[in-house]
């Protein structure tokens, strides 16, 4: 399936560009996709003390036709892997990859020596945006690749970002 | 009763459930052939997140494998240490000190709380009620927070060791379990019974739901919840009584009902029964070492060994192979949802679609414990 | 009489010898017990053990192995070492008496060591009279798995089945198919559990179950046309 032509390419709104980008930015619809055990983190992101809905991103969509982010969740097997690719091509434009866990970045723990079912990655086969590593990540941590990848919509930052204290510089 | 199948025009067609599907906990996929709403023939198709951990365990030595354990199961993980664990210290011979059972006693069991607390959750979204998650979940926080404590993570722990556990449990922990236990008495018949277990319609989409008769328990090999929701007094910590488990009184649920409402009333029980034996070790909790002295790399004596645990899916089993080596020769993995699920054909002819959803949320279905 | 004794009464319908031995041993036990029946019964009982003590011998061979390998548990310290002083020689010792060919019949194995009770041991046309049987005492399948021999180029195929009862009982059933030309009798018909373990079965070892309706991959994605727990295989 061919992805969609973004018609905005021809003629350019730029001020309205940016007010959509922000709508899409603060009203993220992820698709309810688990794979495995980094699912159960993403619905304690959707659960009563993490709220995922703080920022504007509680609309589980069980279908793709009606969500515009995918959350890898989880390890992807050869047998997974055309249907995750079709539940992509199945999502409208414009729509965004998050890569949730060790898994979907790059195996994870099943990156091993006789390794014969496990795609090692996400992005062998999908544009991935937004990388979030543990095995499983902290709900905090989804939090923050949600408000990543705000950042990457609208170029700002929701809030600014805090370096920890007592730790030394990260970066 | 489930409705007898009414093929009154000849005429099927087949429809795909999952791998993507909410309702499907995960990455089943079940090929259905309906006949209108009801199903005709239901043929689940597993391996979407086969994840070959009985491969990974021979290649690395018996300590490499431990990681792996917990995310077979990832809802009770620590039982999945636990089986693993017993299978390898009744290979190599070793003694677990007291204090260090004890220990595994309450995080296996606090960890069952979570899987049921979770379970409920996700099987009343499933039944279309949201409000259920939100209370399960806040609760379920709880006990993450006092796991993470000690074990260092939320979901996925690596927690015990061969001849005791990582770490011991402090005083924050101890009078935090207590207070929590105490939250969760008080919150299970107000929100959990009152508002959803008496509820008339949980009792019409469960009652005469998914009937499991006591003879397809058994030929099917069900374990768990699901044989104890169809008259089979069956739990492995009675019945093959292994750690500390005969030092504590508490019951197992059995309901005769078969049906699927029997087999919520299994699990909701089971987080009271669970809750007394936590109470049990930590009132009676041993001073003492909490790991053994082993050697770092284990080499048990040629042969093959079988360790079953409960978790809260049913009875899980480890099969040991060794040759004498470092590394396990091979492992077998008796995941209990494996058999539990394979019954599913069978159960869900004739049934409603939306009944047999019904049925396999009861089932209590973990996709990567059965896949492996 | 105990669920294990019981049990193990039933399996011995597949080893004819064997139970006639047995029958033999009980009829000499009886015919003691005779001489005695002045006295007291709880002489009778303990002739019983005698018995067992008789049919124990039977398994000599095995039995030796247990003892062996229980002793090497015991010394494994003292042996890492010998094997490190001279590993070639204390494999050559060790080998022929652990691997050797294992005589069809049914032992009894210690539970708190090994995990199982009664350990069966029999040809591949005999599983599903084997399965028979359990299914009869009301068993139920716990798992069918498969080992990899491959140094003496054979494959195990192992049947696991446990009881609901409150006395624990766990069944070991067991045999060997070639490597080559892997094909055992399905036990599908008697326990329909078996359908699921025989195809992941099938999947990790090449194993046909002759007579399965149904033999395709169960874990493995739908084309695949490898095994992978089997110790040659490479990715």
């Amino acid at each position: 399936m061919e992805t969609e032509n973004v018609p905005s390419s021809i003629v350019q709104f730029a001020q309205l560009d940016k007010l959509l980008n922000l709508c899409r930015a603060n009203s993220l619809w992820p698709m309810t996709f688990g794979l495995a055990c980094c699912a159960i983190e993403m619905m304690c992101t959707g659960g009563s003390r993490f709220d995922i809905s703080r920022f504007g991103a509680e609309v589980f969509r069980p279908s793709p036709r009606q969500s515009d982010v995918m959350i890898v969740a989880g390890t992807i097997t050869k047998k997974m892997e055309p249907a995750v690719k079709t539940l992509y091509d199945q999502m409208p434009e414009p729509k965004w990859v998050i890569a949730m866990g060790n898994c979907a970045i790059s195996g994870g723990p099943f990156k091993c020596k006789n390794n014969y079912n496990v795609v090692e990655g996400a992005d062998q086969f999908l544009p991935v945006d937004v990388y979030i590593p543990g095995c499983p990540p902290r709900p905090e941590a989804l939090l923050e690749g949600i408000m990543t990848l705000e950042e990457k919509l609208t170029g700002k930052r929701r809030w600014p970002r805090r370096q920890p204290e007592n730790i030394g510089s990260l970066s | 009763m489930s409705v007898p199948v009414q093929c009154r025009h000849d005429e099927t067609f087949v429809l795909n459930l999952g791998p993507q599907h909410p309702a499907t906990h995960g990455v089943l996929r079940v090929k259905l052939t309906m006949d209108g709403e009801y199903i005709v023939k239901a043929e689940p198709v597993l391996g979407y997140i086969h994840r070959m951990h009985e491969k990974m365990a021979e290649d690395g030595n018996f300590a490499q494998f431990m990681p792996n354990t917990a995310r077979m199961d990832y809802l009770h993980a620590l039982a999945y240490n636990h089986g693993y664990c017993l299978a390898v210290e009744r290979a190599a011979g070793i003694e677990v000190p007291e204090r260090a059972e004890y220990i595994r006693v309450i995080t296996v069991e606090m960890n069952r709380l979570t899987s049921h607390l979770l379970w409920w959750a996700a099987f009343l979204l499933d039944l279309g009620g949201f409000s259920p998650l939100l209370y399960a979940f806040d609760d379920r926080e709880q006990i993450l927070d006092l796991l993470e404590r000690i074990t260092g993570s939320r979901l996925t722990y690596c927690y015990f060791r061969f001849g005791g556990v990582y770490n011991d449990i402090d005083d924050e922990f101890i009078a935090g379990t207590y207070a929590f236990i105490k939250r969760l008495r008080s919150r299970l018949p107000r929100l959990y019974h009152d508002l959803v277990t008496g509820n008339i319609i949980l009792i019409k989409r469960l009652k005469g739901i998914g009937m499991l008769s006591k003879e397809q328990a058994r030929r099917y090999g069900c374990t768990g919840p699901v044989a104890r929701g169809s008259g089979i007094n069956y739990d492995v910590r009675k019945n093959e009584p292994y750690s500390v488990y005969p030092e504590f009184d508490f019951d197992v649920p059995v309901y005769n009902e078969c049906d699927s409402m029997a087999r919520y009333m299994v699990r909701m029980d089971e987080i009271e029964q669970s809750m007394r034996i936590i109470e049990q070790a930590l009132d009676k909790l041993p001073d003492g070492p909490v790991r053994a002295k082993v050697p770092k790399i284990l080499k048990p004596a040629a042969g093959d060994y079988w360790a079953s645990v409960e978790t809260a899916r049913g009875n899980l089993g480890h099969r040991l192979v060794c040759d004498g080596k470092k590394n396990p020769y091979k492992l077998k993995l008796r995941s209990p949802t494996f058999s539990n699920l394979s019954c599913f054909g069978e159960v869900a002819e004739g049934m409603l679609l939306a009944d047999a959803l019904a049925f396999m949320g009861s089932l209590d279905l973990v996709i990567p414990e059965i896949d492996r | 009489m105990s669920i294990v004794e019981e049990t193990r009464r039933a399996l011995l319908v597949l080893f004819p010898e064997l139970a006639a031995v047995e029958e033999e041993a009980r009829a000499a036990a009886q015919a003691e017990a005779e001489i005695q029946a002045a006295e007291e019964a709880a002489a009778a009982e303990k002739d019983e053990n005698e018995m067992d003590a008789l049919l124990a011998e039977r398994d000599a061979v095995r039995l030796d192995a247990e003892s062996a390998k229980q002793s090497v548990a015991a010394d494994e310290d003292n042996l890492e070492a010998a094997e490190q002083e001279d590993p070639a020689a204390e494999k050559k010792e060790k080998e022929p008496e652990e691997e050797g060919p294992r005589e069809n019949g049914i032992v009894l194995t210690d539970h708190a060591s090994r995990g199982t009770d009664i350990d069966v041991f029999c040809d591949p046309d005999q599983v599903v009279a084997a399965a028979g049987i359990m299914d009869e005492a009301g068993f139920f399948l716990e798992a069918i798995t498969g080992v990899d021999w491959i140094k003496e180029d054979k494959l195990e195929v192992i049947y696991d089945y446990n009881q609901y009862g409150q006395e624990q009982c766990r069944v070991v059933v067991r045999t060997f198919v070639s490597r080559t030309e892997p094909e055992i009798p399905t036990i599908m018909d008697v326990m329909p559990s078996a359908d699921w373990h025989e195809r992941e079965t099938h999947d990790f070892y090449g194993i046909r179950f002759t007579g399965h309706p149904n033999l395709i991959p169960i874990l493995l994605p739908e084309d695949a046309d490898f095994h992978p727990l089997l110790k040659d295989f490479t990715p």
